[in-house]
């Protein structure tokens, strides 16, 4: 399954070279000299992509000196940027490549100046130091939900914040040497500038709404300024799928999210997915479970949510899209990455199974043309205490 | 989702005596349970009976089925006979349909037993979250931390739309629990997944009470941070003992009373449920994670005289499987959640896998009303995972880990559990196989009631919550 237009070839034989895709053409003879791996009667599809994770950023979520997601003090709000945090010896990543997953958005969670939180970066899931994909890949802001309180005391607050950012960094011009910042400005000078930066290089706004009101305010304002909007969660977004299809903006949905959890979410379902890819709207994948699947179970749950869309009603082709292509196309990185077509990185998986069911596995996977390791501090685990050890006199520790 | 939401950890579940009598004061008095001291003791008192009543239902005939009976065994094309709320007949033999029963037709179809959740906060951390729950939440008594005194019934708000969605995911038994902020939390409810309007309405009649205790991590942080006890592990085993030692006392001077010696003791709600654990009435559900601290709670069982009926969450069960098949205890435990805190950061998804293959009791949980919709694909991913680790595990033994199984850890492996016959017709049509992630319950029966049909818009109750929203017309 090449992960472009749905497209499906039986028999196929694969060709990588150079860490890119060179061909992909059905019952091809190998190349001359080429590894030869068989992978008959398998799936195989391109590195899958999580949408929206904190990978890189976290190690154990409640320790707060292993997460980068959130800045909570000082003055960096739309300036937060997760990019200089990025951990490529996580212990997450090596879990998240061996369930298939081989990039990932990454996104801060709050700053000192919401509703903004800061720019998201694209990891490409592999070994070494060079997992940072694409930097200030989207600009982050939450409306809306429980955080009110902290964002003004009203969604009208929210967006009227949002709205005279926007303008005051559309007007701002750097400093000269030693002038200082504008007078009368509500926005810091570090904030301006990366909003100013923002407008500049159309970087996408990614908007993190449930409610129908916010996610129709978000399209506006998206609008307004020409921005490229992606909406984040977006429980109620099918009730303005038209509008989102007609200004081409994407929704990164989580498919478990079926509850009427809080008040901004009166609207969930477990069809949002199919009914927003059937107005034509861009759609792409995160799934939360209680924060848990969020990053630490980044593959897996992934699958897993594309799967229950497919439950409900999305294609199946439309589903593989939606952890391909899709989030390569959101997150601006479809240059070189998101399906098989020849010139682009080869990151590729070949699966035990149905790779939209959560019980299967990948038995083979590359990123960028490299096959990546599957051992994980769980696998490391999981060998030192299999069953055949339970005689050993000696204590697990001896084991490696 | 604030992550203190997520960490939230179950108590009890001990047996319930039916409807006691009532004599001059008021008080219920029932006469059952080990203590044969009677109806004196504060203890054995049912104040909340329960009111349920099976809903209307209709003898059924299901067939053609690929049935997992929940007690070990796989049929192909079997019938299946629901009869007057129970099971009657389970044969790959044709059985006759009796006059007026329905025939439902499951060729290519999956049956299995009502999906059991033991570890649900729906009702009592319910939908819709609130600002107002964010700052004290029904689903913890944040005042102490230790509330054997709590009942998590007289937290559960019956409209909470999760139990809908519970439903349609099959389950149709729940165990309700106080969350893990106290090391010990308060009693469990055992529910019958009806709709009602009342709590009492869908409390399982009989069920045994639970307590639910929490150890590591959520007690010390809890109550370290305001400054008071406890403030470490060492710290919540103290509790726990001391706890234990003072109703102990307690129950003794009850019994000297009843066999006619000394004073009436004063009436004590905290200890009367652990007396009840002492007595072996009420079952003890413990929130732990690491294998040091689940190997130094059965030394503290042992010491207090009572059961440990279940470790939830248990993340490093495989760690230890000998002693929870030594202690007859079972590992309630995900299929892949770690790294979320501290203890868990050891989670392997291997872990349901290694404690069956010891020979101990393993059950799939929630503790989430998002997973509590899918704990069938719970036990399918667990199941995958001990076959790449090179164990072989049939779908008829995973399907234990999600209905016999939490059966016995609440005490109603009698009445629910499996499709054998005599049991109550607790019973779920699956369109495909349970473990797919792509398979949604067709039908849904509790007592033999349909109380859910995917392909029946009359039988998918909503709550009161849900109505009154715009259309959602598609």
């Amino acid at each position: 399954m090449t992960g472009a237009d749905g497209g499906r070839i039986d028999d196929a034989t694969i060709v990588i070279r150079d860490g890119v895709y060179d061909s992909v053409v059905a019952k091809a003879p190998p190349p001359a000299g080429a590894r030869v791996i068989d992978a008959a009667g398998r799936t195989v599809t391109p590195g899958l992509m999580n949408a929206d994770t904190h990978l890189g950023l976290v190690e154990v979520a409640s320790l707060e000196e292993t997460r980068d997601y959130a800045a909570s003090g000082g003055p960096l709000g739309a300036a937060f940027d997760v990019e200089y945090a990025l951990n490529p010896n996580s212990l997450l990543l090596p879990v998240a490549l061996a369930d298939g997953l081989t990039r990932a958005a990454t996104s801060p969670t709050a700053s000192s100046d919401p509703a903004f939180l800061g720019m998201g970066a694209v990891l490409r899931i592999q070994p070494g130091a060079e997992t940072l994909d694409r930097a200030k890949a989207a600009m982050y802001a939450s409306v809306g939900g429980l955080e009110i309180k902290q964002n003004g005391g009203s969604r009208s607050a929210q967006w009227q914040l949002m709205r005279n950012a926007f303008a005051e960094a559309k007007t701002y011009a750097p400093p000269k040497s030693g002038a200082g910042a504008p007078r009368d400005q509500v926005q810091n000078v570090l904030n301006i500038a990366a909003l100013h930066a923002m407008l500049e290089a159309r970087m996408p706004l990614a908007v993190r709404a449930a409610r129908e009101s916010d996610i129709r305010q978000a399209v506006a304002l998206a609008d307004d300024y020409r921005l490229p909007l992606i909406v984040l969660g977006g429980a109620e977004a099918w009730r303005c799928a038209d509008l989102l299809a007609a200004h081409k903006a994407a929704v990164v949905l989580d498919p478990e999210a079926n509850l009427p959890w809080t008040f901004d979410e009166l609207g969930a379902r477990s069809d949002s997915a199919a009914l927003l890819a059937r107005a034509g709207v861009t759609i792409a994948f995160s799934v939360s479970g209680n924060t848990i699947y969020l990053s630490h179970n980044a593959g897996v749950a992934a699958r897993e949510g594309a799967g229950l869309a497919v439950a409900d009603g999305l294609p199946y082709a439309q589903a593989l899209q939606a952890l391909t292509v899709n989030p390569a196309r959101i997150f601006g990185i479809a240059d070189h990455y998101g399906s098989m077509a020849r010139g682009l990185d080869a990151d590729l998986v070949v699966w035990n199974g149905d790779p939209l069911e959560p019980a299967s596995a990948p038995d083979v996977v590359f990123v960028r043309g490299v096959q990546a390791s599957r051992i994980t501090r769980q696998t490391l685990l999981r060998d030192r205490y299999a069953p055949q050890h339970a005689q050993d006199r000696w204590p697990p520790a001896y084991r490696p | 989702m604030k992550l203190a939401a997520l960490l939230l950890v179950f108590a009890l579940g001990a047996p319930l005596a039916q409807a006691g009598a009532r004599d001059d004061e008021g008080k219920s008095h029932v006469a059952r349970g080990r203590g044969g001291a009677g109806n004196a003791l504060p203890w054995k008192r049912d104040p909340f009976p329960s009111t349920y009543r099976p809903l209307p239902r209709q003898d059924t005939l299901i067939v053609g089925a690929t049935v997992l009976d929940g007690a070990g065994h796989r049929f192909e094309h079997a019938n299946l006979l629901l009869r007057d709320g129970k099971i009657v007949a389970l044969s790959t033999r044709a059985i006759p349909e009796p006059a007026g029963a329905t025939t439902i037709d499951a060729k290519g179809r999956w049956v299995t037993p009502g999906i059991i959740d033991v570890h649900s906060h729906d009702g009592d951390f319910a939908a819709p979250f609130t600002s107002l729950d964010a700052e004290n939440s029904d689903v913890s008594e944040g005042s102490d931390p230790i509330t054997p005194n709590v009942w998590a019934e007289h937290s559960i708000a019956v409209q909470d739309p999760s139990f809908a969605r519970a439903r349609a995911g099959g389950v149709t038994t729940l165990q309700i629990l106080p969350g893990s902020s106290n090391l010990i939390g308060g009693r469990s409810v055992v529910l019958k997944n009806v709709p009602a309007t009342t709590v009492q309405a869908m409390k399982f009649p009989g069920a045994p009470y639970g307590v639910k205790f929490a150890c590591g991590e959520n007690p010390k942080y809890t109550y370290g941070e305001k400054g008071r006890f406890p403030s470490s592990r060492m710290g919540n085993v103290a509790g726990m003992r001391a706890a234990f030692i003072e109703a102990a006392e307690y129950r003794s001077k009850w019994l000297d009373y009843v066999a006619g010696h000394g004073k009436r003791p004063d009436d004590d709600l905290k200890k009367d449920t652990l007396a009840g654990i002492l007595d072996g009435d009420i079952r003890t559900h413990w929130h732990c994670y690491r294998a040091d601290d689940m190997a130094t709670l059965f030394d503290v069982a042992k010491e207090a005289h009572f059961h440990i009926d279940a470790f939830h969450h248990a993340v490093e069960a495989y760690k230890i499987p000998q002693l929870f098949v030594a202690n007859h205890t079972c590992a309630v435990v995900w299929s892949d959640w770690w790294g979320y805190k501290m203890e868990a950061f050891d989670g392997i998804r291997e872990n349901a896998a290694f404690v069956d293959a010891a020979g101990a009791c393993v059950t799939m949980h929630s503790d989430s009303p998002w997973l509590g919709q899918r704990l069938t694909l719970e036990a399918g991913k667990a199941l995958a995972a001990g076959r790449r680790a090179g164990l072989a595990i049939a779908p008829e033994h995973a399907i234990t880990w999600v209905t016999l199984n939490p059966a016995k850890v609440l005490g109603l492996d009698a009445q629910t559990g499996s499709l054998e016959a005599g049991k109550n017709a607790d019973v779920v049509v699956w369109s495909g196989d349970p473990f797919s992630v792509y398979t949604k319950a067709d039908q849904v029966f509790i007592d033999g009631a349909l109380v859910y049909d995917r392909a029946d818009p009359k039988r998918q109750p909503r709550s009161d919550f849900e109505l009154g929203e715009p259309s959602m017309a598609k």
